[in-house]
């Protein structure tokens, strides 16, 4: 899996692309963790590219917000696709990992 | 010819037929490019017959025992080179030197077995007679090692799948009143789904429950294997003494350190019934995969709790629901559900597949687990199925 990074100063967007699963997980991680570790902890992930997320996808992006929190930042996803939002809400994660609609809104506060 | 047998017999026969489809065949396609020679093979030696399980210019499959040459090696420690099998007496008559392919020449390298005895050989053989240079004898050496290794860790993941496929439990539980069926496929030797099912004494001293269990440890292979054993016997020993809802929220507890250590999480639904009264206590953590059905329709048994391993503590508690006789009790994991786009509408629409009053609650999980493996899932596949009777 290939993903886009922009750097915004305030934030950095991330943007994986394709099947989010055990092959694209660890790379995805040890980027955020990266970031987090250079002070970058104000993450948002935009997944409109992502069209499948497995347990180690989600895991991922748990991992990644647990850093993000600890150096007092946040980890946000936006723009999930409805395979991610079923999973998303089956699992129950969407309690702490709710998904905005687009990257704008996952940065209102920023 | 009958060789005694032998625990490296025993071990190549084991392999040989769990043997992943082209598990070895980059070791031998670079023995077959190295040396030049039109035929390389990853030979196992077993009790009668040698089974070719990786090979270049030669059919992979089983020859008599007797026809082989790399049975000599086998009883070797180090190479055994023949120039000429013409010229051998030991070889001179087996049907591949006398008739086609019309092999002359021959190198092989034992490959040794988690037993220790050597259980096949990597060999190379030519349609001329020729001879190895010494770095080319090194070469031949160092690639039987490699194979050795790739062997050893094979096995090794396989008794991991077996201890973790005799950790299911595979009797009727002791009570009356239940049949029940369960069943897990993983994506590779060991993974990180499992099932459970055992007797407990209810808290309250109303009798005997039956507790059923499914679990998803986040990721797959041995990794998360490792992970669901723990959930597992962490989750069996709180079971024992508290309802459902406690038994979660302690087991959480107590495996939290090792969740977070390894990032990991796990989902899990446990429900406790009454096989009497049909009386069902449930908790979901974060599965959300566990359905009533009958041919009246469906209902979900969910909750909004989190899965074990959240950077935040939840408060699993017991919902209560009532299993009729008529009812299946359906849980299954993701890789079921994967299969099915991740959609309800999908799982009701192939409900009346397993709701066949005539199917036992063993064929109804191999039809689940089937379906999704056929269908290419690419995780762990599990499915637990109970009904009253």
């Amino acid at each position: 899996m290939s993903f886009e990074e922009v750097d915004q100063g305030t934030h950095v967007v991330l943007a994986p692309e394709g099947k989010f699963n055990l092959v694209a997980a660890p790379p995805f991680k040890a980027r955020i963790d990266d970031l987090v570790a250079a002070g970058k902890s104000r993450l948002v992930v935009d997944l409109h590219a992502i069209d499948f997320i497995d347990s180690s996808g989600l895991g991922a992006l748990i991992g990644g917000l647990k850093s993000a929190r600890q150096q007092g930042g946040d980890l946000r996803i936006a723009a999930a696709g409805p395979q991610v939002k079923a999973v998303l809400k089956l699992t129950n994660l969407d309690r702490i990992l709710s998904p905005y609609e687009s990257v704008e809104e996952a940065l209102h506060d920023w | 010819m009958v060789m005694p047998p032998s625990t490296g017999r025993q071990e190549a026969e084991a392999i040989a037929i769990n043997v992943p489809a082209d598990r070895y065949d980059r070791v031998v396609r670079l023995a077959q490019a190295i040396f030049g020679a039109p035929i390389a093979a990853l030979n196992l030696i077993g009790n009668d017959s040698q089974f070719t399980v990786a090979s270049v210019g030669f059919p992979k499959g089983q020859m008599p025992v007797e026809d082989s040459v790399c049975r000599v090696t086998v009883q070797e420690d180090e190479i055994l080179e023949v120039r000429d099998l013409r010229e051998d007496q030991r070889f001179s008559s087996i049907p591949s030197v006398t008739g086609p392919p019309r092999v002359r020449f021959y190198a092989g390298i034992p490959v040794r077995g988690q037993s220790g005895q050597n259980i096949g050989a990597l060999c190379i053989l030519d349609l001329v007679p020729r001879t190895l240079g010494r770095q080319q004898r090194e070469m031949l050496a160092d690639l039987g090692a490699l194979l050795e290794r790739e062997l050893a860790v094979q096995e090794e993941m396989d008794l991991a799948g077996q201890v973790q496929q005799l950790m299911l439990p595979t009797s009727a539980p002791d009570i009356d009143g239940v049949e029940i069926a369960g069943r897990v496929q993983p994506a590779r030797e060991a993974g990180g789904d499992y099932f459970d099912w055992f007797v407990v004494n209810d808290p309250g001293g109303a009798g005997k429950r039956l507790q059923v269990a499914l679990g998803d440890v986040m990721g797959k292979g041995l990794a998360a294997s490792l992970i669901a054993s723990e959930v597992r016997a962490v989750l069996r020993g709180h079971s024992r003494y508290t309802d459902v809802g406690d038994a979660i929220t302690r087991t959480s507890m107590t495996t939290r350190h090792d969740l977070e250590a390894n990032n990991r999480f796990s989902t899990l639904w446990v429900g406790r019934l009454d096989p009497e009264t049909g009386e069902l206590d449930y908790v979901d953590a974060g599965h959300g995969l566990a359905i009533i059905a009958s041919d009246r329709g469906y209902r979900r048994l969910d909750q909004d709790y989190l899965p074990l391993g959240m950077p935040i503590e939840d408060n699993w508690t017991r919902a209560t629901d009532l299993l009729e006789k008529d009812e299946l009790l359906v849980v299954v994991s993701d890789g079921v559900f994967d299969v099915l786009n991740d959609s309800f509408e999908e799982v009701e629409a192939r409900l009346n597949d397993i709701l066949d009053p005539g199917l036992s609650c063993r064929q109804i999980v191999d039809r689940i687990v089937d379906f999704a493996v056929s269908n290419a899932a690419t995780d762990d596949v599990t499915a637990l199925v109970v009904r009253r009777v």
